[in-house]
């Protein structure tokens, strides 16, 4: 297993969807030690995937560098790429994706045996690993012959056939019963003892006592209570752009406002114009996802400021 | 990945075995239509070479003497100037063993000269009221049947002697079928030369046994052209019934080749898995075919002579057709992208 640290800095990625620039990920930055778990913890959405995606080689970053050991992640390309993932990294996907076609034993000796092992070596590796997941009489059941925390064990001895030194693991205890996801979450804590990097995309609280570090994909004091305040803006102020983490719900005292839109060619479009007595931006806070449209003044606006929590108490329900 | 591949197969057993079935079908019209070209060809080379003549001598402006109408003077054999020579008649006819009368194609011979039967059972007739005729034509030796509404006795039976896709040719002496054809025996339809033939006189001419071969295959071209149009129609619903299973495996297992993208496995390597499917879904079916069309090819009106050269030609151009007909499932794996691997439960 090749030992080094795993070092991500001011990761950008983003991708057009319906003609929208997206960014799942805006100047991300951390760090993994070997022998560290770290969870990246954050609602769906909010773009663990895609971290996990660009960690494991298989999406390139719009911006920012990931270094492995002595590897420039960002900057491999092609098979450079393949044989990072076939040698450096170990991938355990959400819903196990598991060949239906395979017993548990061959699903992980054949993507050894089509990255260039003999027969002999995976399956004898299959066999080990069968035994380290605690499924050595399961080998040659098919994958729907067996439980969802047995397809997730087998899905984790398939990431480690190579011996990879860092595993990355998708909603790994998703779909899995609380009995089900202690033995994965288990696994996983006696997986990193002889140094290898794990990193866990999840928003299951229960794997956050085990975590070495959390990385919060969503800043966590985003939701912190601020009190309600009134703010004003001159005609052309942006109240906030597309992209920003959404903190703060508006209503309107005077004035008007634009919510707009920014177009991946950097054009826009206009969604609304909102005056008096109406309301923005509740939706982000709500459900943790950052700004989805800028807002800006289109005259000198007076702005009544709101946490969701008041929001909700004081606006929402009071109507 | 042949592991790969097997455990697929075995996993969508059902579906593959509807597939090679269907295929087989396919190929089994295949090798039945490649029998019944054969056939036609193959049927004037054994007719004509069992005549055993090197020459054929016929009026000029005769095409050939199964395909138009041929009369000369009997006169005519002592103009040909060859060491071995043999008047002939060959007319349409019909024949009736009690039933429906059946279009026959008559061959009068002198007995021991050029033109005699090559009888598979009984003997070659010999004398008036005896004929011979192939075993198509459905009698039996020691049968009466009429032939041109005359009352004849079948003393033998010839193999492989049919015209113009199944007419047997029935033999009788010369005089019989000069009589049945012109009612008179002044005239005959040709003249059988084997070795040097001279000089011919004004108003004969000569064709080789290929040149009366062809002449002969002339009417059915047009029957050739059709077959062909079929096994041309037949090759493309075979090539669309392979296509679709293989583009549906790669549909189905999308998120596997993701999967295994997704840990370092190469195009190639998936790939190979896809086109290895797909051949050996072809060659099952050319199989399967090659055994039905044993008892198929009996039910057809025409005989069918499938060529040895087809065993082995149709399982390549199966093969061929099977990787074409799989390159849009292939492209579908080459565009698979392994970031699929990491979306949810489908």
């Amino acid at each position: 297993m090749t030992i080094g640290s795993l070092k991500v800095s001011d990761l950008v990625v983003e991708f057009v969807h319906d003609g929208y620039a997206i960014r799942p990920l805006d100047g991300l930055s951390f760090g993994v030690e070997p022998g560290e778990l770290v969870v990246l913890l954050g609602p769906s959405g909010c773009g663990k995937t895609t971290l996990l995606s660009c960690l494991g080689g298989i999406l390139t970053p719009t911006s920012g560098s990931i270094r492995l050991g002595d590897h420039d992640v960002t900057n491999m390309k092609g098979k450079q790429l393949d044989a990072y993932r076939r040698e450096e990294i170990g991938f355990v996907f959400q819903a196990f994706n598991l060949i239906p076609s395979l017993t548990a034993r061959e699903n992980i000796a054949v993507p050894l045996v089509l990255t260039g092992h003999s027969r002999k070596v995976a399956f004898a590796r299959a066999d080990e690993l069968l035994q380290e997941v605690g499924l050595a009489e399961r080998g040659n059941h098919l994958p729907s012959k067996l439980s969802g925390g047995q397809m997730q064990r087998v899905a984790v001895a398939r990431g480690l056939g190579h011996n990879p030194p860092l595993l990355l693991a998708d909603e790994p205890t998703a779909n899995l019963d609380h009995i089900q996801a202690e033995a994965i979450i288990r696994l996983l804590q006696s997986l990193r003892d002889d140094g290898r990097m794990i990193v866990v995309s999840t928003h299951d609280a229960r794997l956050v006592p085990i975590a070495d570090r959390i990385v919060h994909m969503v800043p966590p004091d985003q939701h912190e209570e601020r009190p309600t305040h009134d703010v004003s803006y001159s005609a052309g102020d942006s109240i906030f752009e597309q992209g920003d983490p959404a903190d703060l719900v508006y209503m309107i005292k005077s004035g008007n406002v634009d919510v707009i839109r920014v177009l991946a060619d950097g054009g826009e479009e206009l969604l609304n114009t909102l005056g008096p007595d109406q309301y923005f931006g509740e939706l982000g806070p709500f459900l943790g996802f950052p700004r989805s449209a800028s807002v800006r003044a289109t005259s000198d606006v007076v702005l009544t400021a709101y946490s969701p929590r008041v929001f909700r108490e004081k606006v929402l329900h009071k109507n | 990945m042949l592991l790969l591949t097997f455990r697929d197969l075995v996993y969508r057993k059902t579906r593959f075995m509807v597939v090679t079935i269907l295929g087989a079908v396919v190929f089994a019209l295949l090798f039945v239509m490649t029998g019944l070209v054969n056939q036609f060809n193959l049927e004037p080379a054994d007719t004509v070479d069992q005549f055993g003549a090197d020459e054929w001598v016929l009026p000029e402006g005769v095409s050939a003497p199964f395909t138009s109408v041929s009369v000369m003077p009997v006169a005519a054999v002592d103009d040909v100037d060859a060491e071995t020579k043999s008047p002939v008649v060959i007319t349409r006819s019909s024949l009736s063993d009690g039933g429906a009368p059946e279009e026959v194609v008559l061959v009068g011979f002198e007995p021991g000269g050029l033109g005699a039967p090559q009888v598979v059972e009984g003997r070659a007739p010999e004398g008036p009221g005896e004929v011979a005729a192939d075993v198509t034509a459905d009698v039996e030796v020691g049968d009466e049947v009429a032939v041109g509404g005359e009352p004849f006795t079948v003393v033998g039976l010839t193999e492989n002697t049919t015209v113009l896709a199944g007419i047997p040719l029935t033999y009788l002496t010369l005089p019989d079928a000069q009589m049945l054809a012109f009612t008179t025996t002044q005239v005959i339809s040709s003249v059988l030369v084997a070795g040097d033939l001279g000089p011919l006189p004004p108003g004969l001419a000569s064709l080789t046994p290929d040149d009366v071969v062809d002449q002969t295959l002339q009417p059915l071209e047009g029957a050739i052209a059709s077959v062909d149009l079929v096994r041309a129609l037949l090759w493309i619903v075979a090539a669309i019934i392979v296509g679709a299973v293989v583009y549906l495996s790669a549909l189905d297992r999308q998120r596997d080749f993701a999967v295994l993208k997704a840990v370092g496995t190469s195009n190639a390597s998936l790939l190979g898995s896809l086109a290895l499917q797909a051949v050996l879904i072809a060659l099952g079916a050319v199989a399967l075919a090659a055994v039905i069309q044993i008892f198929l090819a009996p039910q057809f009106p025409l005989p069918v002579t499938v060529p040895n050269s087809a065993f082995w030609q149709l399982p390549l151009l199966a093969v061929i057709m099977a990787l074409a007909a799989g390159a849009i499932g292939m492209r579908k794996v080459l565009r698979s992208d392994p970031s699929e691997a990491f979306a949810g439960a489908a």
